[in-house]
Formats: C-alpha cells, structure tokens, sequence
C-alpha cells in the first residue's frame, strides 16, 4: 500500500501575543478506510497563455463520486497582484494569490463536480497534483 | 504588519521515485507584498451528525485573499464531515484530514459549511482573514 502524507505548518511569532506554531501531519487515505491513496494525477504544470478565462483542471465525470481525493495547487507567480480564481462547478472557492498554494478535499460529487481556474492575467503558472481514491 | 507563514509538505511512495513537494507562503493581503494577513479566527467544535453548520459565522470581507484551514481530529476512519460551499459540495474531510484553501466569500451566501456523518466530529479551524462584518448585537 502506497503511503502518502500531507504535513502541514502554520507559523506566526507577531500575530497573536503568544507565538503560532500549528504543525499536522495527515496520512492520505480513502473515504471510509484506512488504505493509502493509490493513484495520482502529477505532478504537473501548466501555464495559461491566454489569460483570463475560466479553464478546467479536473473534471469531475472522470473521477468516482464521493470519495477522498486531495488537490493541491500552487501559484508560481512572483507578481502580488497576480492571481488564479479556483471555482468547484460554478461555485467560487477562493483567490489564489502569487506564491500561494492549497490543499483541497475534491469528492467529484458529480459529473459538474469541476475544479476550473481562471487567471487573472497571461502566462500565468499553476502547479498542481491530484491524489486519487479509486 | 503581521507575517504568518503556510508551508506544506507532500510525501508519496506511490511512484517508482520518491515525491516530496514542498511549498511555503507569506499570507499576504490581496495583491500586495507589503501587508500581511493580520487578523484570525480560531476554534475547536465538536459538529454533531445531522445538521450542516457554517464554519465561519462572521461574513469576512468579499474576494480578498483569506485562508482557511480546517482539520477533522476525529480517529474513526469512517468518521468525516462534507465541506459545502453555498450549496455545492467541495469535498470531505474524514478523521485526521485537513484542508488549507483560499475563501472568497464572494457574496452572503459563500458560506463555508460542514456536515458531520458517522458521529459527532472534532473540528479544528483557522481563518486568516482581512477583516470581517460583525453581527450587531
């Protein structure tokens, strides 16, 4: 069984009065279960030439419904203002800014169950992977 | 201004070579590197079964750059809580999963919600946001 983890930190010294420091580790594994995630789409690339424009990354009639997949995102731009609009189906999610990344629970609960991005200027780059629960 | 740093890190044996992607970012405020994120909100719940409940009960400020982190501390591995976003759903998070999104909260409806399934979930979550509209009392 493949084994795949996700550790996440979170860190501030000056936010709060106290420090932050929030640091889990989540082994991936499929709904229900305690088998590890066996399949994977990336690690990839992709730059967007065209702007902005709503395109999509994953569609959801190509993945079995309800499950444990996992998304992770990042915006490789260095520009701040730059940014990729993550929308599930047709639904908003959030602004991915220049350096950013994401961590995203994706059950494809349908076949409109899309994960669709949409840049904010040219040429910008999305790195991302898709951890599978089939 | 305040700097919170995010850093993830992705281990997998799945492929014939070993994976390991890391990733770390400043939570900035939209469109600048010169203003972090310097408000937050966060809690530990307990969601019984049921009944879908937002997360978030401030309306944070529309389209800016806030970040979400929710981990479910349940042990069960049948135990999850489906995470909806104004009526579509996202995804799942079963029993020591977490999640790290960006939230637009776009309009009044771009509540994030949770429903709990299997029994009663241990939700831990974190808004780092810009400023949210609080409800007058």
């Amino acid at each position: 069984m493949a084994t795949t983890t996700a550790t996440i930190t979170l860190a501030s010294t000056d936010l709060l009065s106290d420090e932050l420091a929030l640091t889990t580790t989540a082994t991936l594994t499929g709904a229900g279960n305690s088998t590890g995630l066996t399949g994977t789409a990336g690690l990839a690339r992709k730059t967007v030439t065209g702007g902005h424009a709503q395109y999509t990354l994953f569609d959801g009639s190509d993945y079995t419904a309800d499950k444990a997949h996992k998304l992770y995102l990042k915006n490789t731009s260095t520009t701040a203002a730059e940014y990729f609009l993550i929308t599930v189906n047709s639904e908003d999610v959030g602004r991915l800014y220049a350096g950013d990344w994401a961590l995203i629970p994706w059950s494809a609960h349908d076949n409109d169950n899309d994960i669709k991005i949409d840049p904010s200027a040219n040429d910008m780059t999305l790195e991302y992977m898709l951890f599978t629960d089939e | 201004m305040a700097t919170t740093t995010a850093a993830v890190t992705l281990t997998s044996d799945l492929l014939s070579d070993a994976l390991s992607v890391s990733a770390s970012t400043t939570c900035m405020k939209a469109g600048t590197t010169a203003d972090g994120l310097d408000q937050m909100e966060y809690g530990v719940v307990e969601i019984a079964t049921g009944t879908a409940y937002d997360i978030i009960c401030s309306t944070p400020t529309a389209s800016k750059a806030s970040k979400l982190y929710i981990k479910n501390h349940s042990t069960d591995e049948t135990y999850y809580v489906r995470v909806v976003l104004d009526a579509q759903n996202i995804g799942s998070l079963y029993g020591g999963d977490w999640m790290f999104i960006p939230a637009d909260f776009h309009d009044a409806n771009a509540d994030i919600e949770i429903t709990a399934v299997g029994g009663t979930n241990i939700i831990e979550y974190a808004l780092f946001h810009e400023g949210t509209i609080l409800t007058a009392s």
